[in-house]
């Protein structure tokens, strides 16, 4: 009776690992639906609104389901967490968007960009001490952990004397709520974030104008081996109709305010 | 996927730092909380009908609510009543109050337990409050006391892993930190549970240790 | 504070009151084998199962959620987000729990094994049917105190994806920017299902005290 209970579970433990080399996007159309991971931190594009999972990713997913014929299921982790979560494939592709880096290139795919991600400094609404990125010398900031934002911000922090501190958050929520209490002068957040919370809490926030970031592109991740290879050109193949037919404009209008130019392909990033 | 240990070995300075807030923020909260412990424990024995509850109140909610909470309302609620805290001193005022209500539950047990006999005599002899406090009832109590109090002691260990949560820079945040830049997250998280690990078993041996030696203090109980 | 934020939290409340019951289920279970795996006289068993007990009462139940959430898939185990914090909450109060049972063990009435084994019972079901079931009634007070922890420590299992009260609490602050009101009222949703917990397990330890032989 042992032997068997053995057998059976060395035949349900090699089933796992053998189902996890199988295409991605033929299984999660078996599954119906397809998992996406994301951290629910990154208004406007992924945010809980009073309890309702709101946001761009959203409303963009829904459409790319509705061609692809798939059911979306969120998985919402701290973004740490994300990247190696697709790694294990505990989903098929990473929303967030996250920025398009020449590091992440040579680990995974991304999928046709879908907004401009320039870094800026979001600063406390009525701080006249911050007026230009530079000012922040030797004051606190901070950034999200396992982000491009923050690696840029430790970049430009570097390049001013005296050298700001810089501070590392879970998420962009807790960075927002220290700066909305005072504890950092600014926290570096792409333009589209920034201009968002701005715009949510006119007399919280302000954007720092210039950006002080290259200028680089948002796009959503995938696994960069062969099982995820018909995912991606589906993915493409589906935001690529988004953006001829017009969706993609307006919905960056809904939630930007303004349209982005993108290009097809990011192959060769600013950072 | 490789185990690639010399990956995360260059970033030992930032790992030792971590390490050093850890033990450091575990060594001044544990001896925050035995203080506040201890001097909740003698209110509410001692302090009249008006503190014995209000303090009854704040143990009571202390002890039934998650330590995250707990946290959470001092970092992120205190500025909406004037309390901006940094967040070093939060997590340490938090750990510490978690810990001192903890730890004020073992101490009334202790100074019950001691016999009242011990205590009579003591003030026949004329020792005031303070020193039956000091020379009766604490050595006699630690016996009682050591046990739970080194389990208390140990949970203050891997509760400071909390306060990866609001960013305190200890080993729980710094070595996650580390492994999701390297792309090495499993090996980060491996080390990082052999740390713990490594830091509660000398905890709990240390703890053993003073047991031993306190039974002498062991009266006829 | 609105009363839709209020259902919303009570609502996260259930989810954290249910991952909390399974865990401390499974916990009880799982903590009565690797109590007697530690008793027991096999040495090889008695180690591993003490290594296991030091191991998951040594590692911070933040850590432990995260290494069952990205070590199982190395292992070939890719369990979702649930799963995860089942099983990690799980290992983790089993350990707690074996340690309990263990005293409880060592205090079930020698004469009471003795007659067991008299009348032929192996040891497996001197085990099942004479030794757990008392060692469980004495460790009543014990095993309560470690379901209370269950319930704090499920407000951690945000960390592996899974949404309860602490997490809600978490994003409608960030959406309201009010974090006072909603954290001291998650605070008090948790003070009563606590409360609850401990008059339950008082009733139980009434009903169930084990009377002196």
């Amino acid at each position: 009776m042992r032997a068997r209970l053995i057998l059976a579970l060395a035949a349900g433990l090699s089933l796992g690992v053998a189902a996890a080399k199988a295409d991605v996007l033929s299984d999660a159309k078996k599954a119906g639906e397809l998992k996406i991971g994301t951290e629910t931190e990154f208004a406007p594009f992924d945010y809980i609104d009073a309890g309702d999972h709101a946001g761009l990713n959203v409303d963009l997913f829904a459409e790319v389901g509705k061609e692809l014929g798939l059911k979306i299921t969120w998985v919402a982790l701290p973004w740490d967490g994300v990247l190696p979560g697709l790694e294990a494939s505990k989903f098929d592709m990473v929303a967030g968007p996250a920025i398009i880096t020449k590091a992440r290139l040579e680990r995974y795919v991304f999928s046709t960009p879908i907004a401009e991600a320039t870094v800026a400094l979001l600063k406390k609404k009525g701080d006249n001490s911050v007026q230009k990125p530079e000012d922040i010398a030797g004051k606190t900031v901070g950034g999200g952990r396992a982000s491009s934002q923050l690696a840029q911000l430790k970049t430009f922090a570097a390049t001013l004397s005296p050298a700001p501190t810089v501070r590392e958050y879970g998420g962009s929520n807790e960075a927002m709520a220290d700066l909305a209490a005072g504890r950092v002068v600014g926290i570096s957040q792409s333009l589209p974030n920034a201009a968002f919370a701005a715009k949510r809490r006119p007399d919280t926030f302000e954007v720092v104008m210039p950006p002080f970031g290259s200028k680089v592109y948002f796009g959503y991740i995938m696994r960069k081996d062969a099982n995820s290879a018909t995912l991606v050109e589906a993915i493409n193949g589906a935001i690529g109709k988004m953006k001829a037919d017009g969706r993609m404009a307006a919905l960056q209008k809904k939630w930007f305010g303004v349209e982005f130019d993108t290009p097809a392909a990011v192959t060769d990033p600013a950072l | 996927m490789n185990f690639d240990f010399n990956l995360v070995a260059g970033y030992l300075p930032a790992i030792g730092w971590a390490a050093l807030t850890t033990i450091g923020l575990w060594i001044v909260a544990l001896a925050a909380s035995i203080v506040i412990g201890l001097a909740i424990a003698v209110a509410r024995l001692h302090g009249g009908l008006l503190v014995e509850a209000a303090l009854r109140l704040v143990v009571e909610a202390i002890r039934g609510t998650p330590f995250l909470i707990q946290l959470f309302l001092l970092y992120f609620g205190g500025p909406f009543v004037g309390l901006t805290m940094e967040r070093l001193p939060a997590g340490l005022l938090a750990l510490s109050v978690f810990g001192g209500c903890y730890m004020s539950e073992v101490f009334r047990t202790g100074i019950r337990a001691v016999p009242r006999g011990h205590i009579e005599a003591a003030e026949c002899v004329g020792l005031d409050r303070w020193q039956i406090l000091r020379r009766i009832l604490l050595p006699e109590m630690m016996v009682l006391v050591l046990p739970a109090g080194t389990n208390i002691a140990v949970g203050l260990i891997k509760e400071t892993a909390v306060l990866s949560v609001i960013g305190v820079p200890e080993l729980t945040a710094v070595i996650s930190g580390i492994g999701s830049e390297t792309y090495a997250f499993v090996e980060a998280l491996t080390l990082l549970s052999l740390c713990y690990w490594a830091l509660v078993e000398i905890c709990a041996r240390l703890g053993r240790l003073a047991e031993q030696r306190l039974s002498l203090y062991r009266f006829a109980a | 504070m609105s009363w839709k934020l209020f259902t919303l939290l009570v609502q996260a409340a259930g989810a954290t009151a249910l991952f909390s019951a399974v865990a401390v289920a499974a916990g009880i279970v799982l903590g009565l084998l690797v109590s007697g795996a530690v008793l027991s006289h096999a040495k090889p068993l008695s180690a591993a199962a003490r290594l296991y007990v030091s191991f998951f009462r040594g590692v911070p139940l933040l850590v432990q959620l995260l290494l069952v959430y990205h070590l199982l898939p190395v292992l070939g185990l890719n369990v979702s987000s649930a799963t995860a914090a089942i099983i990690a909450l799980t290992l983790c109060t089993a350990a707690y729990q074996a340690e309990n049972l263990r005293g409880a063990f060592l205090s079930v009435p020698r004469g009471l094994i003795e007659a067991a084994e008299m009348v032929g019972m192996t040891p497996w079901q001197r085990f099942v049917r004479i030794e757990a079931p008392i060692a469980l009634r004495l460790a009543i007070p014990a095993l309560l105190n470690e379901a209370v922890a269950i319930l704090h420590a499920s407000a951690l299992i945000s960390v592996v994806g899974v949404i309860e009260l602490t997490k809600t609490a978490r994003d409608l602050a960030a959406s309201t920017l009010e974090p006072l009101p909603l954290y001291a009222t998650a605070g008090l949703i948790y003070l009563v299902m606590n409360t609850v917990l401990v008059q339950g397990g008082r009733f139980a330890e009434r009903r169930y005290k084990v009377r002196a032989a």
